[in-house]
């Protein structure tokens, strides 16, 4: 029984790194339905950027300067990659585009910080937290902790503050919303800066855990993008829950299942939702006018 | 009148490059992985290659000619090692290549080597299967030879060390889904058949996962003291650092990746004591090994060698091929083939003394009597066994044929 709540716990920090980054896919998909398949690579950028930038200034000072480099390396993905193929109504530019600047992003950060994973000095206790025989890192409480802390932030933002709510205005109804006054481009570009430097605030919060370099991103990225999926895109619940159960399925499967299999119950769950509920288990089916 | 000037000119050029080859360098190959996660291993290779061919070249070259390497980075990617094969085999006509660190770059390059009938050492790279490809009588010639000690050789002495040696009873086998780890988990299960022990748990992960506590769990669940691993670095170090998370420790014993910086960095206190084959070990304990030791640290100017066992086997490997060059009198790939098969002249390596390291059917200078345990301490590795290597089992040599 212990062995299942360690299971559990575990499972359910590794899957709200998962959440983090899938709510990063969703704030992009809300405004302007596309979305950035280099969230992976803003990931590992937040990390790695971190990394250098704790280094002078220590963790805690490190994390806005790393939100803020999030915020300008979305806003240059949208501006390169994104705004051409919404203006020309293109169905699939936006996913090459997203995807050839990961690839860049990938090239560059190898070439900046070599291609070795290096460790990212943990700003807590390496000593795990105990409660009746089941173990937790501190950084792992604060991975979770700062996951919430960041998606109540957003969601907050979007329904308290006059920005936040032209956010909302633009998800609901892009054309409206452009008639009302709002300038819906600049909205999606914020989008895209939000979504990053959820991104690279997720990668500073997983890198102490994991560990840093080029190549961190390409897998928590795919895994996210299952999350979304399963837990729906236009939902802030879902990818909670959504991260949470692929995170603890994946471990579960492991301890009581086989290794060799870990990943494959949290995928065919993703094939169920994609046949009987195509729009996540939290989302709303829309309907698309033609 | 022109066909005339034609064939003087021919003459000519003939004759002139028939003078200037005396002089000219032997080129030799060095294909390696300088970027990338395998790069600490293949770059205390390269640099272990440069040592020797400087003191060689120094000392007058071979066959009166200087050594130049042809370095080309593989990037331990298959197909970026095939292209680099064919660029020094038809481009810059090496007369033999030195390097791989990565099982399935040699296996995808080595074989256009075998075509060209030129030979090449593989210094690092650890599957079995590497020197069995061309053997005779399939094939007429095996061109393919290795200095290091592959996973036949590892996975049976981990065995012995954590079985015979330390007495455990219940081993747990945690090894990496590529075809380093899943060829090395066989080779353990096979040598732990042969001891009459079955494992208690087998698990798996993939490269670049980050959470190991499901196989760690299953590890426990099952009873094991002690693990046995098949990986690399960063993976290796996700165990240590599951098991101190999981407040549960027993001995980590595992193939000669357990001394990669990778894994000693990135595990800290929690890798320490952590044990794997080594063909060297970074202590003075011969002259040779001495004037090796300090000579790579002079010329590279670092103090902890990054990988002490890549450095070694590729210095050895220099000098073994020069040797057989020697003794050929001739850079033919076949000539010098046959002399590494016949190799009169006793070489003094770091790892060991050549004794005949090679015949006709056997491509590997290393046997199972000479690697020993490495333990890491205090964020290096030190020999896990002292007396092993002490006095005259300083210098461990191949029992002859």
């Amino acid at each position: 029984m212990q062995n299942f709540f360690q299971a559990l716990v575990s499972g359910a920090a590794v899957g709200m790194i998962y959440a983090v980054i899938a709510f990063g896919y969703q704030l992009t998909f809300a405004t302007s339905k596309t979305l950035n398949f280099g969230q992976g690579e803003a990931l590992m950028l937040g990390g790695l950027v971190g990394l250098t930038v704790s280094s002078y200034t220590g963790y805690w000072i490190m994390l806005p300067i790393v939100m803020a480099f999030g915020l300008l390396q979305g806003s240059v993905v949208e501006l390169l990659g994104v705004r051409q193929a919404i203006k020309i109504k293109s169905e699939a530019g936006w996913i090459m585009a997203t995807i050839a600047l990961g690839i860049i992003f990938l090239n560059l950060a190898e070439n900046i910080w070599g291609r070795d994973d290096l460790k990212f000095p943990s700003p807590l206790s390496e000593q795990p937290l105990s409660f009746k025989g089941v173990n937790i890192l501190p950084m792992e409480v604060l991975v979770v902790i700062g996951a919430v802390l960041l998606m109540i932030a957003v969601e907050v933002f979007n329904r308290k503050s006059i920005y936040g709510k032209a956010v909302v205005a633009t998800s609901n109804d892009r054309d409206a919303a452009g008639l009302m006054g709002i300038n819906t481009s600049a909205i999606i570009t914020f989008s895209y800066a939000l979504s990053s430097m959820a991104a690279a605030f997720a990668g500073v919060l997983v890198a102490p855990v994991t560990l840093t370099g080029a190549t961190m991103g390409s897998a928590l990225g795919l895994k996210a993008f299952a999350v979304a999926i399963i837990g729906g895109l236009s939902s802030g619940m879902g990818v909670i829950v959504g991260g949470l159960l692929l995170g603890v399925i994946e471990t579960m499967t492991g301890l009581y299942f086989s290794t060799g299999y870990k990943d494959v119950p949290g995928l065919i769950l993703l094939l169920l939702v994609l046949s009987f509920k195509p729009s996540g288990l939290f989302g709303k089916s829309t309907i698309k006018k033609v | 009148m022109n066909i005339r000037r034609f064939i003087l000119l021919l003459t000519a050029s003939t004759f002139l490059t028939g003078v200037s080859h005396a002089a000219d360098p032997i080129k030799v190959g060095l294909s390696g992985p300088f970027t990338g996660g395998s790069s600490s291993m293949g770059v205390s290779m390269r640099d272990g290659v440069k040592l020797a061919v400087d003191e060689i070249n120094k000392a007058g070259g071979v066959l009166g000619r200087p050594i130049q390497l042809v370095e080309r980075d593989d990037e331990a990617k298959n197909e970026v090692g095939v292209q680099v094969a064919q660029e020094l085999i038809n481009k810059e006509q090496v007369v033999a290549t030195l390097g791989f660190i990565n099982t399935g770059v040699s296996l995808a390059s080595q074989r256009f080597y075998q075509e060209a009938e030129i030979p090449v050492f593989n210094n690092v790279s650890t599957g079995s299967v590497i020197t069995k490809q061309f053997l005779p009588p399939d094939h007429k010639n095996n061109y393919i030879f290795r200095n290091g000690a592959n996973d036949t050789i590892q996975s049976a002495m981990i065995v012995e060390e954590a079985i015979g040696r330390q007495g455990f009873k219940k081993p747990a086998i945690l090894s990496d889904s590529t075809n380093y780890g899943q060829l090395g988990r066989a080779d353990i299960e096979t040598a732990l058949a042969a001891k009459g022990v079955k494992p208690v748990a087998v698990e798996k992960f993939n490269v670049k996962d980050t959470d190991m506590t499901a196989q760690i769990l299953r590890a426990k669940e099952a009873g094991a003291d002690v693990i046995l691993t098949y990986a690399i670095g960063p993976e290796l170090a996700q165990i240590a650092n599951g098991m101190a998370k999981l407040g549960w420790k027993v001995p980590l014993i595992g193939s000669w990746t357990l001394s990669m910086a990778s894994y000693i960095d990135t595990a800290g206190v929690n890798g320490e004591g952590a044990l794997m084959p080594q063909t060297f070990i970074q202590v003075p304990n011969t002259p040779k090994r001495a004037s090796f030791i300090s000579a790579y640290q002079k010329m590279f100017n670092v103090d902890r060698m990054p990988s002490p066992v890549s450095a070694a086997q590729g210095y050895d490997s220099v000098y073994l091929l020069v040797a057989a060059i020697k003794q050929a009198g001739s850079t033919k790939g076949p000539k010098i083939r046959e002399a590494l098969e016949n190799l009169n002249e006793k070489v003094e390596g770091v790892v060991t003394i050549y004794d005949k390291p090679f015949s006709p059917t056997d491509h590997e200078a290393i046997s199972g009597n000479i690697p020993v345990f490495g333990i890491v301490k205090g964020g290096k590795v030190i020999p896990a066994h002292p007396e092993d290597i002490a006095g005259d089992k300083a210098v461990r040599i191949k029992p002859k044929a």
